[in-house]
């Protein structure tokens, strides 16, 4: 269990290295036992799960809160997409990469006159943006494709890879399945990054940014530099999630982006755990799954799920769930494995838990 | 003068006003809540879009416009004295993060809900007063009956709160405390009551507002309030969330800003036009622009 342990303790880049390595390799594994159905849920989920971790990153590590991060995924989906359409054989790395710059620079923008702003005035700030960027990429609809949107095909499965599959639906099987390793090796990398920036120098700082921002002035941190520089690195990994998001639906429209979304990315958050890696996978399989479980409570409840009611069912799940993990247990599922731990194995002295965030 | 007032830049201005107007009586139901409580209230636009929708649906029960509108605003000032009491005050004294998590929530609930019971079609609402131009001398003038009710109810909703606050007891009572509780609860003041009053009194205002909205062209659907929202939130922002006087401004800046940029731009870059407002507003007076100067306190 070397992998679990590197990821809720502190140690060193080589085992969090090993830790991420085989997470990577473990849902690798299952994808394969997967229908492609499944897969594809799984692909979405890894896209979105990194775009939790930044917004945690934020949140849990710096004190601040977004609700831009949907924004800045439909900025990173179009400096992808747009970047695709034109150019069809740019390896997938360096679209990749492109949006993680471009999301990181539009992070920037917003920060720096944001990073005045505490709080509430910083949420209210994001919102107004992610209001803003659909109809902007309806305005400039010469370069985004207007509301049609713009449609690319980069997720190419390559030959050996279709060969390992036979049968009927092969190519299928084979499409579904490669989208779905691309996703999590892409998610893997990311996490491995934050793993190394939670436990770095800059993390460490912001902590304490967080917890008390005269104490970390007094130490030499720069306040407005570390919030801004917070904001960038969670503006970047939406804009890679984003691109990969919209990569694996080849296509990119403003509908994918509404601010609502910027909801769900805040209750997947919190429902995982705010500022924790496990908290993001989690936060991801959620999002994954979350038809599959919606479908279930509409059985069980008897509600039509083409009924009003059975349409605006996840919406009304997953709002309560927010509100109550936050009034209930506000660090979310994490935090149950503490007492789980307890229940398990007996310590004479349990660690006091830490103050709420 | 006829001419000049039938001139589009007569429209605009007229246009840019009756939005505005609606921007700062929201603005200021926010500026309110965040006086008594310190709380950004996300679901504010989305509360008031309930009560509109429990008030005005009863017109299809043959209940009158007016009726209806008290419904509205009685359903929205209930809903908001029992969120204070259910989901905000258990969250006094935690991170500030926390309310704002709780009301995005609450937000994301109620559309979804509103959706699920009265689905996401758009419905319009009978408004009271025709919306066709007024004609001078054969030349259309950009007002209409129901641009002036509009710009009256608004206004008098406006009076009325800052007399309250001003002239009355309660006024004075909810004043100090959101001043100074400790010091208010010592002179016999029930804070908590006065909390709760706080909201009630803003989810009203913000009740109003949401029927004039849905009254007009805009109609009523469960994200009617969204944008609303959050053009009243930048113009509470640039009047710095703790002035009255300065949400009202600040929405009315933001409501002829935005009619400007539709009329000579584009009606989807009107978004950005506010958000660069506050840029602006904030690079010049960080606490906003109406607030007294004050400094944080470590």
């Amino acid at each position: 269990m070397d992998w679990w342990r590197s990821l809720r303790t502190q140690e060193t880049t080589h085992s969090r290295f090993i830790g991420m390595l085989s997470l990577t390799v473990l849902t690798l594994v299952i994808t394969f036992f997967l229908p492609p159905v499944a897969d594809s849920q799984l692909a979405g989920g890894a896209a979105i799960a990194i775009v939790v971790l930044g917004l945690s990153w934020l949140t849990g590590w710096s004190g601040q809160i977004s609700l831009g991060n949907s924004g800045f995924m439909a900025v990173g989906a179009y400096a992808a997409g747009i970047w695709a359409h034109h150019h069809t054989s740019t390896p997938l790395v360096f679209t990749l990469i492109l949006a993680l710059v471009v999301g990181g620079i539009s992070g920037l923008i917003i920060a720096i006159p944001s990073t005045r702003l505490r709080g509430p005035y910083l949420a209210g700030m994001t919102l107004a943006f992610s209001a803003a960027v659909t109809p902007l990429a309806q305005n400039f609809s010469s370069v985004t494709g207007g509301e049609g949107g713009l449609f690319f095909n980069s997720l190419v499965t390559p030959k050996w890879f279709l060969h390992l599959f036979s049968g009927p639906y092969a190519a299928i099987n084979a499409n579904a399945q490669w989208s779905a390793d691309l996703a999590v090796v892409v998610a893997g990398v990311m996490f491995f990054f934050m793993a190394n920036l939670f436990h770095s120098r800059t993390g460490r700082a912001m902590r304490l940014v967080r917890d008390n921002d005269v104490a970390a002035e007094l130490m030499g941190v720069n306040l407005a530099r570390a919030r801004t520089s917070a904001f960038v690195v969670s503006a970047a990994f939406a804009g890679i999630g984003g691109a990969l998001y919209s990569l694996l639906q080849a296509s990119v429209r403003p509908e994918t982006f509404p601010i609502g979304l910027s909801i769900t990315l805040l209750t997947l958050m919190v429902l995982g755990g705010i500022g924790t890696l496990s908290g993001a996978v989690i936060g991801g399989i959620i999002y994954s799954f979350s038809t599959n479980l919606v479908a279930h409570v509409n059985s069980l409840t008897g509600v039509n799920p083409t009924s009003n009611v059975g349409a605006n069912m996840q919406g009304m799940i997953f709002s309560v769930l927010l509100i109550v993990t936050m009034l209930f247990a506000p660090r979310g599922i994490v935090s149950l494995k503490t007492p789980l731990r307890r229940l398990f194995r007996a310590r004479p002295l349990a660690p006091a838990a830490k103050e709420v965030h | 003068m006829s001419v000049f007032l039938s001139s589009p830049l007569m429209h605009n201005i007229f246009a840019g006003f009756a939005q505005g107007i609606i921007y700062s009586l929201v603005a200021l139901s926010l500026v309110i809540i965040w006086q008594s409580t310190h709380v950004l209230n996300f679901a504010q636009g989305a509360m008031a879009m309930i009560a509109t929708y429990i008030g005005m649906t009863e017109i299809d029960r043959g209940i009158g416009y007016w009726w209806c509108v008290i419904i509205s605003v009685v359903v929205g000032m209930t809903l908001g004295g029992v969120t204070e009491r259910v989901l905000i005050r258990p969250l006094y004294g935690k991170p500030e993060i926390n309310p704002i998590v709780v009301m995005i929530g609450f937000l994301g609930f109620l559309e979804a809900l509103a959706a699920a019971i009265w689905t996401s079609t758009t419905r319009n609402i009978a408004e009271p007063f025709s919306q066709i131009y007024f004609k001078s001398n054969g030349h259309l003038v950009f007002l209409s009956s129901f641009v002036i009710f509009q710009i009256v109810l608004a206004m008098g909703i406006m009076l009325s709160v800052a007399a309250l606050f001003r002239f009355t007891k309660l006024g004075l009572q909810l004043r100090a405390s959101a001043l100074a509780p400790e010091v208010s609860r010592l002179l016999g003041v029930r804070v908590s009551r006065m909390l709760t009053i706080g909201w009630t009194l803003s989810a009203g205002v913000g009740a109003i507002a949401a029927v004039i909205i849905a009254s007009g062209n805009f109609g009523l659907f469960p994200a009617n309030m969204d944008g609303i929202f959050v053009a009243s939130f930048i113009a509470a922002a640039v009047g710095g969330l703790e002035s009255p006087l300065g949400a009202v401004a600040g929405g009315l800046i933001i409501g002829l800003t935005e009619q400007f940029i539709v009329a000579y731009w584009s009606p989807d870059v009107a978004p950005l036009g506010g958000i660069i407002i506050l840029v602006i507003a904030l690079m010049i007076r960080p606490q906003g622009l109406f607030t007294k100067n004050t400094i944080r306190r470590v």
